[in-house]
């Protein structure tokens, strides 16, 4: 494993395009993350101003909230991640570099492998990074810090993981099948914005919730805040171990498919 | 140890109605270099690219070293399929590492294949500044890496100047002779005459010839005669132990003579029977000559 991880780190090590795409990631998801709080308050108390009822001001960085908070609203950057995913596994398919990675010495399962492990640390990575700063803006935000209001809701951001991880299986998947580029992105955006919601819509509301994309993006429900309470409306502010469990099924199914399919193919 | 380096039973593949590789049976010896003759799209490269588990053929097996083939086998087999494939933003060092990497190799001797394909000066620049020549270069610098057992050269001298043609060409003598066997897959004629102890000559995925070059080649000298008295001159001409065979042809005869005989020698012995020759002519028959009969036998 740590030589698939060694051959693979070099293919991005020394990659301007990764580095360029990762730099963006991260300033995007941390202007957002940062910013998310005076934005939504300036949008409410624009919307508030004619209200009889006074709203109150949001805190989205205070713990334990922080963590949820912040998890659903860096559900909303995967779609980037998924295209770093799908530049870099279609790369070895239009270098042919796959071919002489093959004819090298590696097993197609490796190759396989080595990509997977690849999506898991760009997944450990982002959820890294999510951490770190719901953890930071969570100390600089709540007012008495106890431990266990920092750990209680912790659970979001290894759930954020297994979030980012099986949506990028799906990439991985659309890659390995297609392995042009232009195509791949241009089906697998077809599929996420267009193709699944139609599915989701002809299909009753208790099976398209196990729609690939559609469980992972609910797996971190919409944070509740008082101003959902205040609309009386209720979102899940748990993780649910059968959505979980779909998650993880999934993340094994689109390896298995990817492997059948790369088995016996030409390359 | 094995004698056989490589063996293939029956291996076939096809591409929709077109059969790539009909039923191709074939062993290679240690210690051999085997080249792959065909004119284009007999199905050189896809042979190749089976036996690197490129292309998964219908039906068929090989075995290297006597063994089902499998990703370990390959770290032993050095390989260049049909054009150069690295990581463009990469130099060309960082490729090889990465192949190093693959193959279990040490580092160090990615120096060695780099200057032995004189690209030494050249390896801290990106791939993607290369020219097709060294591109070419460097694929059989990845393959000489780690000094595999096997190399598996297809078309080895594409793109490469004169100069680069000859080195190559040096290179895989001076492998061969240290005890590599060398699969040369090539539509040069000429290429895998000088280099080659072996040849299997290709024709829309069938085996048309398989066998040493020295057997193809036997019989290449022939010496064309005529005289006067054509009935005279048969009868002592069989009885000359370096003529090997008579043919008439066109109102000559075509003699197949042994290596060492020359022209100055046989008038000289027709001369002391009397009979002086009106027609002397020296055929060498080339590879080229030979495969070019040998795919147009078909098409009569």
């Amino acid at each position: 494993m740590n030589r698939l991880i060694k051959i693979d780190f070099r293919k991005y090590f020394y990659n301007r395009t990764f580095w360029v795409l990762s730099a963006l990631y991260v300033v995007l998801v941390v202007l957002v993350f940062t910013g998310a709080e005076a934005f939504i308050n300036k949008i409410v108390s624009n919307v508030g101003k004619n209200s009889p009822v006074t709203i109150p001001n949001f805190s989205l960085y205070s713990f334990p909230f922080v963590w949820h908070n912040l998890a659903f609203l860096a559900g909303f950057f995967k779609i980037f991640l998924a295209l770093i995913v799908i530049i870099f596994i279609t790369n070895e398919f239009s270098y042919k570099t796959i071919r002489q990675n093959v004819m090298s010495g590696m097993s197609r399962v490796e190759f396989l492998f080595s990509k997977v492990l690849f999506v898991f640390f760009i997944s450990l990575f982002v959820t890294l990074i999510l951490f770190l700063t719901a953890f930071l803006l969570g100390l600089t935000h709540t007012e008495h810090i106890t431990a266990s209001l920092v750990f209680s809701k912790m659970y979001f951001v290894p759930t954020y993981f297994l979030e980012v991880f099986t949506f990028l299986l799906i990439a991985l998947m659309f890659a390995f099948v297609l392995q042009k580029q232009g195509l791949t992105i241009g089906l697998f955006a077809l599929y996420y914005y267009v193709v699944e919601p139609i599915i989701a819509f002809r299909l009753p509301d208790a099976v398209a919730r196990f729609l690939p994309v559609r469980i992972t993006a609910h797996l971190i429900d919409v944070p509740n805040s008082a101003l959902m309470k205040l609309f009386g409306v209720n979102f899940r502010e748990y993780v649910s171990w059968l959505d979980v469990s779909v998650c993880l099924a999934y993340s094994v199914l689109f390896v298995v498919i990817t492997y059948l399919f790369l088995k016996n193919r030409d390359l | 140890m094995q004698k056989d380096i490589l063996e293939i039973r029956n291996l076939s593949k096809s591409y929709g109605r077109l059969k790539a590789l009909d039923s191709l049976s074939l062993t290679v010896e240690k210690g051999s270099v085997f080249g792959i003759l065909g004119p284009n799209g007999s199905g050189k490269t896809t042979t190749l690219g089976v036996l690197l588990d490129i292309i998964k053929a219908d039906s068929g097996e090989y075995f290297w070293f006597g063994r089902q083939p499998d990703a370990s086998v390959r770290k032993r087999i050095g390989a260049l399929l049909e054009q150069p494939l690295f990581y463009p933003y990469l130099t060309a060092v960082q490729n090889l590492k990465i192949i190093a990497d693959i193959r279990g190799v040490a580092y160090r001797e990615i120096n060695a294949v780099l200057d032995l394909v004189k690209l030494g000066d050249r390896k801290f620049y990106k791939y993607n500044t290369f020219s097709l020549g060294m591109k070419q270069r460097l694929a059989v610098a990845a393959a000489m890496l780690g000094n595999p057992d096997v190399l598996i050269l297809d078309e080895p001298t594409n793109s490469l100047d004169p100069k680069g043609i000859a080195d190559v060409r040096n290179l895989i003598t001076e492998v061969a002779q240290s005890g590599v066997t060398i699969v040369l897959a090539s539509h040069l004629l000429d290429e895998v005459e000088k280099v080659c102890s072996h040849v299997l000559v290709l024709e829309k995925g069938k085996k048309r010839y398989a066998g040493p070059v020295d057997e193809v080649l036997e019989g290449a000298l022939s010496m064309e005669v005529a005289a006067k008295d054509m009935l005279l001159l048969e009868t002592v001409l069989s009885q000359m132990p370096q003529v090997k065979t008579i043919k008439k042809q066109n109102g000559f005869f075509v003699l197949g003579i042994h290596e060492d005989f020359e022209p100055g020698l046989l008038n000289k012995k027709l001369s002391e029977q009397g009979i002086y020759l009106t027609h002397l002519a020296v055929r060498t028959k080339s590879l080229e000559k030979y495969f070019l009969e040998l795919l147009s036998d078909d098409h009569e």
